[in-house]
């Protein structure tokens, strides 16, 4: 509710000259904002990861020309096996995740690379290097986690003998991503319980 | 003075008013070593994820009240509020300080993103109307009165949480002075003069906008 309020029933009328026509000025402008609007839980919890991603920029009609132009000189083959191996979804990237080697993996590291939302998936490639190599039918894992949690799956890999060898591999997340969601990569423990032991963790942030 | 057990009670229905929480005791004003919008801008454009969530805490009242005001709906303003802030993240780099204060570039951003839903959503009911003699503001004033609310709002951001808890309260409560009293156990005296103080804070912080 707002009353049209006198600015005197509001700090008496003890202030006089400019610096009463400098609160008038804010009193007035108080009076024509009107309250700031209640948020949602939603708008409350802060920025979302679908904020920071970013969305493939309207093509101009001189890019499309120059493209279409490159294109044929470079060849429909050759832009087929570029696409090919573009990785993800073709769609531009977007939130990049460094992760650290835990004690468990302590030379490995790895980026983890989120695209755009592609109705409701959220693809990743994951390049990761120093991991070792792991026994015949096990594998590693990478989870969402949220609140501190393993929270859901989101795809497994392995890689090769060579732990300096980088592995890329292209995962997704079916899942409505929320504030504070973050990635693992997992090592399943013994018997392949899941999520089984952390070897990859999202490096600190430096500023 | 506070009420004590042998006061006469007073027989006032007092509107509970809602507000964001508060320290209930007297907090010690501290020193502002906050960021500057502008600086926030630029780790932004180099993609710090903590200077945008600051960024966003200051912003995001601002922009949803510029994007209810404009769309008249909270579902569409939210949608707007999100896209209007992943423009903020994408286009940061662009910011040119020399060019004009943060505040500025960041109510264009949110404006022009608020606009491009508008459109997206279509002719409204309204557009299809005939044309009548309204007293409705047009469009100049609906733009300037969304500038102030705009600025306004982002400077009660920067507000100590009592300081705004006061303006609050003597602005949109819906209740007197008195009631506010009463309501906090305070003198009138002294709930004017918090008043007064807190309106000083707030004029000073628009003092380049007035």
């Amino acid at each position: 509710m707002n009353r049209d309020r006198n600015l005197d029933e509001l700090i008496g009328a003890d202030t006089t000259g400019a610096e009463r026509e400098r609160l008038q000025r804010a009193h007035d402008m108080l009076l024509e904002a009107g309250p700031p609007p209640e948020l949602s839980p939603k708008l409350e919890e802060g920025p979302t990861l679908g904020m920071t991603l970013q969305r493939r920029r309207a093509v101009k009609r001189r890019a499309m020309l120059l493209l279409a132009a490159t294109l044929a000189v470079v060849g429909v083959f050759l832009a087929g096996y570029a696409v090919a191996n573009r990785g993800g979804s073709g769609t531009p990237a977007s939130a990049k995740l460094v992760l650290k080697g835990t004690k468990n993996a302590p030379k490995a590291q790895a980026t983890l690379e989120v695209w755009q939302s592609q109705a409701g998936n959220w693809p990743m490639t994951l390049t990761t290097v120093g991991l070792p190599p792991l026994p015949e039918h096990s594998y590693y894992e990478v989870y969402l986690v949220r609140h501190g949690k393993p929270w859901g799956a989101c795809g497994a890999f392995r890689v090769g003998d060579n732990p300096q060898q980088p592995v890329t591999v292209t995962l997704t997340a079916p899942y409505t991503l929320q504030k504070g969601d973050s990635w693992v990569v997992t090592q399943p423990g013994h018997g392949g319980t899941d999520p089984g032991k952390t070897v990859l963790q999202p490096a600190p942030v430096t500023a | 003075m506070r009420k004590d057990k042998g006061d006469m009670e007073l027989a006032i229905e007092v509107p509970q008013p809602r507000l964001r929480a508060v320290p209930s005791e007297p907090v010690p004003q501290p020193v502002d070593d906050s960021p500057a919008d502008a600086e926030l801008l630029a780790r932004v454009g180099e993609r710090d994820r903590e200077a945008f969530e600051i960024l966003y805490g200051r912003y995001v009242r601002p922009v949803f009240g510029l994007a209810l005001r404009r769309l008249g709906d909270r579902g569409h303003a939210e949608d707007a509020v999100q896209e209007a802030f992943a423009a903020i993240w994408r286009s940061a780099s662009t910011y040119r300080p020399e060019r004009g204060a943060a505040g500025g570039w960041l109510y264009t951003v949110a404006r022009n993103a608020i606009v491009d839903r508008l459109r997206r959503m279509g002719p409204t009911v309204d557009a299809e109307l005939p044309e009548l003699a309204s007293a409705e503001p047009g469009p100049a004033q609906r733009a300037e009165d969304s500038d102030v609310a705009w600025r306004v709002h982002r400077a009660l951001e920067d507000l100590q949480p009592r300081e705004r808890e006061m303006i609050e309260l003597a602005y949109w409560s819906g209740m007197s002075q008195s009631e506010v009293a009463q309501y906090l156990h305070l003198p009138l005296g002294t709930v004017k003069t918090r008043t007064r103080s807190a309106l000083a804070r707030l004029a000073s912080m628009l003092e380049g906008e007035l």
